[in-house]
């Protein structure tokens, strides 16, 4: 059992639960999309792109399920992954055997995940069947459904209904069985397209047409969970509730076999209700050996009034022991948070920055007024202020979370992994009070678990192989935030092995790459960045399938960012994820060049003072230097820099900001410092280009643009 | 529904809709589709090391927009800076960006026939740019592809990269 230290960081004992809602969202978006791609996916014509999305989407769910400890969710996903792993590399060829039953464990992940939500009630769906159909088909067998037309995956069993519930526990879970006639219409079409519906609401249940004795009538059965009021409601998209009549249909025939769930107990609206007004609900189904809890309790079906009268009384109670089902999983996630589009986000951001701007114009337009005749008015004024101000601080912390929210993930994950793979890891956090957008946030937190399972898995060593190499036996990964040069930069760090030049290049060669030996290390670094590019030796269920970095490098790109890696063979590795400062929030020092402000990035200025004339000293070609402290440092003329023109020539610059980046120092020469902000930081490039030595743009108070400086950019600049 | 069938009409017919403005003496068209709004002129915030007819940057509700002012573009005599003074913005393929003009005259909508080709002339607007002379009564309107004309590389306002 490895050791994991959490030197700094929030410490060990994170309650991971926090993040499960997360989890549950991605998975279902990712388990979503795709189910959506493997519909549309061409048998025939099947392209990379396609195979190897289907293939990230089960990936990341296997990695979040292993990271939260679901592992009956990680176990399945990791089965599809590997079937679709072969599809991808073209093992083997994908046909509707395999579509129909990677769709099912979708489904059967789905219900999977739906339960841990519900807090592990309920019964466990087995999967063996399908990761057993999965195996076959891998290995280039048909592995058919046992019971081929199931519109949902049923047990080979012909046995004790409770493991009937497997891929579908919604379905057994107080279902009703309903006979809806819709009608009469005047084009019965429209009755069809309640079909649809089923087929569209995940969790609604299963619907067969059925013949009618009447040409203007349409006749449905229906297994479903919902109440009739729902039904109702949603039928009438499609037709008005007069036309509906929904009636409880006659116990269920003998072809069903998988319910025989109720069958067993009397008559199944009975049976659902009694068991749904005891009050722990859930709990008895669960043990459930048999049918005795029915059997052995005679007063069931007459408590509720018995027969098939009951189902009214039913409703209310019905939804309660569902709770594990989609459907009452779904309330959850509604009241805790809502996901919205960041671009409303943003809208919303850059509505209040008008607002605040109109607000600040209706202040100054009304300071000359007398306080005696426009008393209300002023005070509306300012009320307006006060929340308006209060508005801005709302809306702008809808964006910005710190990274600790991202890093605390880390440390239960990298103990289990580490212990998973018998290796010794110390997990250090740095800089996680940085700030971030939270869009960003969302979008790094996948990459970062992928580099920091590499790093664990394929950078640490074994503890007998550290010592060997005379190193500690445990290893230390570290996972940093910091703001540099305009940019926010995550690194991932290990001391591990580092990578392999000759490794990655042998791989390079075998898959037909174009490489050669006199490629530089960072060129060849990129190489692992290639779709299916993986050295491990073995495939483990943590890594080595080489998709991970492809994923790593294609979200960072979306977010316009970069990744570089740095690494010595021996050593260890870092990796560098390089986000720029869009949207993001920087404190900045807001300085006065001539009738112009620029902004610096706080975080890089070291001190600022006047300066006398005789201070600056120039060397060679008229560089200046200025002694600080028995230290001498080049001085930039910001005046000169951004050639801003001078009208007041009585004014100079004679203040001075030193300022870091890069390692160096240098001065700034300005003319007057205006204070200390928060800044929205805006690209200047989404409709113009890069300026030099500017970093992005912000929108100060009054409404005008101001340049935010890139320092790092001066810093090198002072060095040619 | 109106306003889908003029459109199908304007697209049976091949008339299109042009905004007007002057810059000087002369009067420019430009597809009207390619404009966003119309605002008034508010001095930008400078840029270094652009173009002196690129103005600077201007918020537009939190958006930053580079202004390019088509009178130093074109050589006009003068530019002056007044009440009167209309900036276009432009919505072209995605970039927002804002021009400088005189005035804003109206919309009008011509057919094809009322569309002459260009001749050739040494012009400060690449030749490319001017899509043909719309003849309006004895009005002469330059028709201009605003589009590529602010993308072409000596508008600067694409990085070389892009």
């Amino acid at each position: 059992m490895a050791e994991t230290h959490h030197e700094s960081g929030p410490g060990g004992d994170i309650d991971l639960s926090q993040f499960y809602q997360i989890f549950f969202e991605e998975a279902g978006e990712n388990l979503d999309l795709m189910e959506q791609m493997l519909l549309n996916l061409q048998l025939e014509t099947a392209d990379d792109e396609e195979l190897n999305g289907i293939f990230r989407c089960a990936h990341s769910v296997k990695g979040g399920a292993a990271t939260f400890g679901f592992t009956d969710v990680a176990e399945l996903t990791h089965k599809m992954e590997s079937l679709l792993d072969r599809l991808r590399r073209h093992e083997l060829q994908p046909n509707a055997a395999m579509v129909d039953v990677l769709l099912e464990s979708a489904d059967a992940s789905r219900s999977l995940l739906a339960r841990h939500q519900g807090g592990d009630e309920g019964e466990v769906p087995s999967t063996a069947d399908l990761v057993r159909r999965i195996t076959e088909l891998e290995s280039g067998g048909s592995g058919v459904a046992p019971i081929a037309a199931a519109p949902v995956a049923q047990p080979p069993v012909t046995a004790p209904a409770p493991i009937a519930v497997q891929v579908a526990p919604t379905i057994a879970d107080g279902v009703r069985r309903l006979e809806i006639r819709v009608g009469p219409l005047e084009r019965p079409e429209q009755a069809d397209a309640i079909q649809e519906l089923f087929r569209d609401i995940p969790g609604l249940g299963d619907i067969k047409s059925l013949s009618s004795d009447r040409k203007d009538t349409r006749v449905f059965a229906v297994e479903t969970t919902s109440t009739d009021e729902d039904l109702l409601d949603l039928f009438a998209f499609h037709v008005s509730k007069e036309h509906i009549a929904i009636k409880e249909s006659d116990p269920p025939s003998v072809k069903e076999q998988g319910y025989g769930f109720f069958d067993g107990a009397a008559g199944s609206p009975v049976a659902a209700t009694s068991y749904a007004d005891d009050p722990p609900p859930g709990a008895p189904l669960a043990p459930l050996p048999g049918y005795g809890f029915f059997d052995g309790s005679p007063g069931a079906p007459g408590s509720s009034g018995g027969g098939a009268a009951a189902p009214s009384e039913v409703r209310p109670a019905a939804k309660v022991p569902v709770k594990a089902s989609p459907a009452g999983a779904a309330a959850q996630p509604e009241a805790a948070t809502i996901r919205v589009a960041i671009s409303k986000v943003d809208q919303l951001i850059n509505l209040v920055g008008e607002l605040v701007i109109t607000q600040a114009m209706l202040a100054q337009n009304s300071r000359a007024l007398d306080p005696a005749v426009y008393q209300q008015l002023l005070t509306g004024l300012a009320d307006l202020d006060r929340n308006t101000r209060d508005l801005q601080e709302s809306v702008m912390s809808i964006r910005m979370i710190p990274m600790s929210i991202v890093f605390s993930r880390f440390p239960r994950m990298l103990r289990d992994l580490a212990g998973k793979l018998g290796k010794k890891v110390d997990f250090v956090t740095q800089g996680e009070a940085t700030e971030l957008d939270k869009g960003l946030v969302e979008k790094i937190t996948d990459p970062l678990t992928h580099l920091v399972r590499n790093s664990c898995d394929h950078g640490v060593e074994m503890p007998a192989e550290r010592l060997a190499a005379g190193k500690s036996e445990t290893g230390t990964i570290t996972l940093s935030a910091s703001h540099q040069g305009g940019s926010i930069v995550i690194e991932v760090r290990d001391d591990g092995r580092g990578l392999s030049r000759e490794k990655i290049l042998n791989k390079a060669r075998e898959r037909g790459l174009d490489v050669s030996d006199q490629m530089s290390d960072a060129d060849v670094w990129q190489l692992i960045f290639a779709p299916g590019f993986s050295t491990a030796a073995v495939v483990t269920d943590v890594s080595g399938r080489g998709v991970g970095m492809d994923v790593v490098k294609r979200n960072i790109a979306a977010l316009n960012g970069t990744v570089e890696i740095d690494s010595a063979e021996g050593y260890g590795m870092k990796v560098s994820v390089r986000l720029p400062l869009t949207l993001a929030i920087m404190d900045g020092m807001s300085v006065g060049v001539g009738d112009e402000v620029y902004i610096l990035p706080l975080s890089s200025v070291v001190e600022s003072f006047q300066v006398k004339a005789d201070a600056v000293s120039t060397v060679g070609q008229g560089s200046q230097l200025v002694k600080v402290r028995d230290e001498y440092m080049p001085v930039i003329e910001l005046e000169k820099v951004f050639q801003v023109p001078r009208y007041d020539t009585e004014k100079s610059s004679d203040i001075m900001v030193v300022v870091e980046a890069d390692g160096s120092r240098v001065v700034l020469l300005v003319d007057e410092l205006l204070g200390q902000q928060q800044v929205v930081v805006k690209n200047l490039e989404s409709n113009y280009k890069k300026v030099p030595n500017v970093s992005g743009a912000t929108i100060l108070g009054d409404g005008k643009v101001a340049l935010i400086l890139d320092t790092g950019a001066l810093v090198r600049r002072s060095r040619h | 529904m109106g306003a889908m069938e003029k459109i199908d009409d304007q697209i049976s017919s091949g008339a299109r809709e042009y905004l007007t403005f002057r810059l000087d003496q002369e009067e420019y068209g430009i597809d009207i589709l390619k404009v966003q709004e119309i605002r008034g002129y508010e001095p930008p915030t400078r840029v270094a090391n652009a173009p002196d007819f690129l103005k600077g940057v201007v918020n537009l509700r939190g958006t930053i927009v580079p202004i390019v002012d088509m009178r130093l573009k074109f050589n006009c005599e003068k530019a002056e800076y007044n009440a009167f003074t209309v900036v276009i913005i432009l919505n072209l393929r995605s970039r927002i960006v804002g021009i400088v003009v005189d005035s804003v005259s109206d919309v009008m909508e011509l057919p094809p026939e009322s569309i002459k080709p260009a001749p050739d002339i040494d012009s400060v607007i690449d030749s490319g740019s001017v899509v043909g002379l719309g003849s309006l009564g004895d009005r002469m309107l330059i028709l201009v592809d605003i589009e590529r004309l602010m993308s072409a590389p000596d508008m600067g306002l694409v990085s070389d990269s892009d």
